[in-house]
């Protein structure tokens, strides 16, 4: 097959490639589908439940990979409390956005709170630049620099352990929300805000808390993936533009939809920069996404009624 | 009230003759082709209530296209083919833009106004960034990254009565008067039969379906103009910055058309003209302030917030308002009166 | 509308005062535009950081023509509009007869329309496309290599490393495209297999696929072709996915420094192309330069990881003021013509101008060294074949 329309594609042949390439395309694919999902779940809850397209998302992100190196590097802290720590700092954080620039606008269009995140965005990612300058930091991580080798395939360790942590939060979550007190009122605010005031839930309080935890998971992944990349200012935007490929694959709102659509993002990705080409590499997920809702407009795995 | 808009037409055009320096009149020129795209941008985001993020990459394609048309290119569409163009004048090449971007406002707006609301926002993302790699990666006409120079400006007329749009106060004209063109045409559709059905889209779609308005009908209409008008602002572009690479499709494009809109006031016709000339204006004058680089942007993005936090309908409805409370003996209601004065 | 019209005439008021300040003429004002925020800040804020050390030592040796020299350095914010506008504000308002300018190729190619529209020449500090002197555009001198000129430089060692199959890796602009055409280019004509050439996009942070596919092509040296922060990224998923082939970085944004304290044992074995080598400023061609340059990186307290990226813009502002002596005044014109008779004794080398492109347009070109450097034992080694 050759589509015309794109020259500089090129179908390599299957068969030529031999097993042991295969083989590592399918280990990246899931280790890198597991950060995609962490990205994805905080995401989902903020844009997905609140319906804000929270363009904070990846300036989080990089806040929990400044937090990372600020304690392990600069204050000596231990690397795994320091990932709570960072999560810890990232709620509040979150939480502070949530009080001061959303709460007054909550009855607000989507692209009046839209512009104040994009504000918030502006201003975090060059506050980052000030502070610690554009240069790239990078964090040091207990693990072995060795891989973990699989056969012709092979692993770092500190990437297992950010699969590990991610699939932990990711189930986290997702108990959270179905399974607590707080997850009912999360989900009843956010289908009915009326009837849930009516009920005794305080829609404020809940506006708050979901706004926290999801940028708490965003500085979870940035505390994760910091060591496992590099930090600098712009890290923000690309998680962003993953986040939001990830919870549109997936279908608004859902946790279990986020995850899956991490990893369908992380395979195509993969495969398509495998066996296809590489210069699109970045353009697979946008292309899943515009196929997907054309097919199915309401993402893999939300509801009908959630359409906006 | 009707005659302001011509006097601040004739007011604008008059500043390539007292202003001299052309730092200015550049910084109005490219403000200008923004706030062009901007207005376009108003037809979707303010009348239909379409929040589209994908909006540069009509730009965009009104940008490649024109230089592409006014240059020449050759690709192979197959193997053996070979398709060209010899290079074409300007003016053809910017018709060809503004019609090149219709359709494909029409091709999208069929296929994403399946999806709505947060759905749509990303859809329309995900249009620019295809679009953007295709211009990345389809080296042989695009150039990729290596981008397209040499890019010629328009150029009328015959022999020795040609005029050429090269020098700032020429292309200030041209552009003064692609603006009140546009202007004149979102006016009229707006305030016709077209545009109401828009705006009552906007206030209630199943509402508006259920009256038997053709909904995807009015909304394809609506983004093919605003296509065609974005296009038109891209070509404009192309020929006054005379380099055109996929770097035009940056997001920050996208969000400087938004910001005009929507602090300027979104569903008014001169919501973004006033946002525009505020956020057009405003980097320079950070700039002129001398203070560091990252601090220009942080005030940048605190006054953004401040116009959405304390004028969240924008500056034109907030400005309307004080006027209509300061004549009127209605005060009470002056949502009234604006709708009224949208009339 | 009454008040829109006021607000139009308060705002076109207000940058017009502005204006005002900037009027008496007792330096010569030489424009600088980098990328200070955005993409490419880390380099375009090293890069200044250099003009910066230019400056104080030109004017504490009295300056030029009498006169002590100004820069004048704004923002392009890493996007070709802004570079347009940081232009026509330096030309325009701040009257600058001489730009230094714009880091990445884009940026470059974006402000060249404005030179020839004004008549102001540039001195280009980084730009590698080699479109940019060879549009015909005479307002521009670059005193960075080309591509192809450091492809050509690497000719006789590609022998000496005994490359048989040689993959790429390189950021999808013109920068990577530029430097994996003429890398390619060369080795082929020196009869290396030419493997994979993949692309990444320039803010991407995982290549596990791309290096994936270089693993199983067999490829014994992988060219790579990115800024610092990515190179660091690729040796350490090298690592990770036991990737045994060779890695040359090109391109001379490498800071094999950085690279070292980051990318630590990954980077053991690597090979870096720089056009200045801070770890043996002896053999560089003007070895007392190079150390004047690197003390006044370390007075200032700069990051050592720049001096890679530094030494450019303080070589821009010398290539300036040698010209500006050489005209006798602060004339564009005359700022131009004096650009082709300059001989700086710089980092890069002894800095001078060849002609290129099309005849009766050509623009100026310097030829500068280019080294090669390993990483070995945690340092960086001159490299014994």
């Amino acid at each position: 097959m050759r589509l015309p329309v794109f020259a500089p594609f090129q179908f390599n042949a299957l068969e030529r490639r031999d097993l042991s390439e295969f083989l590592q395309h399918l280990l990246n694919a899931v280790i890198l589908g597991g950060t995609y999902a962490l990205l994805g779940i905080g995401l989902t809850l903020i844009f997905g439940i609140m319906r804000v397209v929270n363009f904070t998302h990846g300036e989080l992100y990089a806040f929990g990979a400044y937090c990372m190196y600020a304690l392990v590097m600069r204050l000596g802290v231990n690397f795994y409390l320091s990932l709570l720590l960072a999560m810890a700092l990232g709620a509040l954080l979150g939480a502070f956005i949530e009080l001061v620039l959303l709460s007054r606008l909550r009855r607000a269009d989507i692209d009046t709170t839209m512009l104040v995140m994009i504000g918030a965005w502006i201003i975090m990612q060059n506050t980052e630049q000030w502070i610690w300058s554009g240069v790239a930091l990078s964090v040091k991580n207990p693990f072995p620099a060795n891989p973990l080798v699989f056969g012709p395939a092979s692993v770092s360790w500190l990437r297992v352990y950010v699969f590990v942590v991610a699939l932990l939060l990711i189930a986290g979550t997702y108990l959270l929300i179905n399974r607590t007190k707080l997850g009912k009122a999360m989900r009843a605010t956010f289908q009915d805000p009326d009837t849930a005031a009516l009920m005794g839930v305080r829609i404020g309080r809940i506006n708050t808390a979901t706004f926290a935890i999801g940028s708490s998971l965003a500085a979870a992944a940035g505390a994760l993936l910091g060591p496992v990349f590099v930090v600098q200012p712009a890290m923000g935007d690309l998680a962003a533009a993953k986040a939001f490929a990830v919870v549109i694959l997936g279908g608004l709102g859902s946790v279990p939809g986020a995850t899956v659509g991490g990893f369908i993002l992380a395979f195509a990705e993969e495969l398509g920069a495998g066996y296809i080409s590489s210069g699109y590499r970045d353009a697979m997920g946008f292309v899943l996404i515009i196929l997907i809702l054309l097919i199915r407009p309401t993402g893999l795995f939300a509801r009908k009624e959630r359409i906006g | 009230m009707r005659f302001i808009p011509w006097l601040l037409v004739a007011a604008l055009a008059s500043v390539p003759l007292w202003m001299t320096d052309y730092y200015y009149l550049h910084v109005l020129i490219v403000t200008g082709i923004f706030i062009i795209a901007a207005m376009s941008l108003n037809l979707l985001l303010g009348y239909t209530g379409q929040l589209s993020l994908g909006h540069v990459a009509f730009f965009g394609i009104g940008a490649y296209t024109s230089a592409l048309i006014s240059l020449g290119f050759k690709v192979h569409i197959a193997p053996d083919t070979v398709v060209g163009l010899s290079p074409k004048p300007v003016w053809f090449a910017m018709l060809c833009a503004v019609f090149v971007t219709g359709i494909v406002g029409y091709g999208i707006g069929k296929l994403s106004f399946r999806v709505r609301g947060a759905y749509f926002v990303i859809v329309s993302l995900s249009f620019v960034s295809v679009v953007q790699l295709i211009a990345l990666n389809w080296v042989e006409l695009t150039q990729g990254a290596m981008a397209l120079n040499s890019i010629p400006p328009l150029t009328l007329g015959f022999g020795e009565y040609t005029i050429s749009f090269l020098r700032k106060p020429q292309f200030f004209y041209l552009m003064l008067s692609a603006a009140v063109l546009s202007y004149i045409i979102i006016a009229r559709l707006v305030n016709s039969r077209a545009g109401r059905a828009m705006i009552a889209l906007r206030e209630n779609e199943s509402l508006a379906t259920s009256l038997g308005i053709d909904v995807t009908r009015y909304l394809v209409l609506a983004t093919v103009v605003s296509a065609a008008i974005a296009g038109l602002a891209g070509a404009l572009y192309t020929h006054y910055i005379r380099i055109v690479d996929p770097n035009i499709f940056l997001f920050i494009y996208t969000v400087t058309m938004i910001i005009m809109v929507v602090t300027g006031g979104k569903g008014t016709l001169a919501g973004p003209i006033v946002g525009g000339v505020v956020f057009g204006v405003v980097p320079e004058v950070l700039r002129a302030m001398k203070i560091a680089p990252e601090m220009q942007w942080i005030v940048y993005g605190v006054l953004m917030i401040a116009i959405v936090y304390f004028l969240p309908q924008g500056i034109v409805p907030a400005v309307r308002r004080a006027f209509a409370s300061h004549r009127s003996v209605f005060a009470g209601s002056s949502t009234l009166i604006e709708k009224a004065e949208e009339q | 509308m009454r008040k829109l019209l006021g607000l139009l005439a308060g705002t076109v008021f207000f940058v017009g005062g502005a204006a005002t300040g900037a009027g008496a003429q007792d330096t010569i004002k030489i424009g600088v535009t980098q990328p200070l925020t955005g993409a490419f800040a880390a380099s375009g804020n090293y890069v200044a950081q250099g003009t910066r050390i230019a400056e104080e030592e030109i004017n504490n040796a009295g300056g030029v023509l009498g006169k002590k020299i100004q820069l004048i350095i704004e923002d392009n914010k890493s996007n070709p509009t802004e570079a347009v506008t940081t232009v026509e504000k330096l030309i325009e308002k701040d009257k600058v007869p001489l730009l230094i300018g714009a880091w990445s190729s884009t940026l470059t190619l974006a402000v060249m329309p404005k030179l020839e529209e004004y008549k102001v020449p540039m001195i280009v500090e980084t730009s590698s496309s080699g479109k940019i002197t060879r549009s015909g555009n005479p307002y521009v001198f670059r005193i960075s290599p080309t591509s192809e000129m450091e492809a050509t430089a690497f000719k006789p060692i590609a022998k000496h490393m005994g490359i048989k199959k040689a993959a790429f890796l390189y950021t999808n602009n013109d920068f990577g495209i530029g430097s994996a055409d003429e890398y390619g280019k060369m080795l082929k004509a020196n009869g290396v297999e030419i493997g994979p050439r993949e692309t990444m996009d320039p803010a991407a942070t995982d290549f596990s696929a791309q290096l994936a596919k270089i693993k199983a092509s067999g490829a014994d040296t992988v060219f790579v072709t990115t800024a610092v922060e990515q190179l660091t990224l690729i040796l350490k998923q090298a690592k990770e996915q036991q990737l045994k082939a060779r890695i040359v970085s090109c391109g001379g944004s490498n800071s094999p420094d950085q690279v070292i304290a980051q990318a630590g044992a990954a980077a053991e074995g690597s090979y870096h192309t720089t056009f200045f080598p801070p770890w043996f400023p002896e053999v560089t061609t003007n070895p007392e330069v190079s150390k004047r340059y690197m003390a006044g990186w370390k007075k200032h307290g700069f990051n050592v990881g720049g001096l890679t990226e530094g030494y450019r813009g303080y070589d821009a502002v010398y290539v300036a003021v040698a010209a500006i002596k050489a005209a006798g005044k602060p004339d564009a014109e005359a700022i131009r013509k004096a650009l082709w008779g300059v001989h700086v004794k710089g980092v890069y080398g002894d800095i001078h101008f060849i002609k290129q492109g099309p005849a009766g347009k050509e623009s100026g070109q310097n030829v500068p060294t280019v080294y090669l450097v390993e990483v070995k034992n945690g340092k960086v080694q001159k490299p014994q074949f």
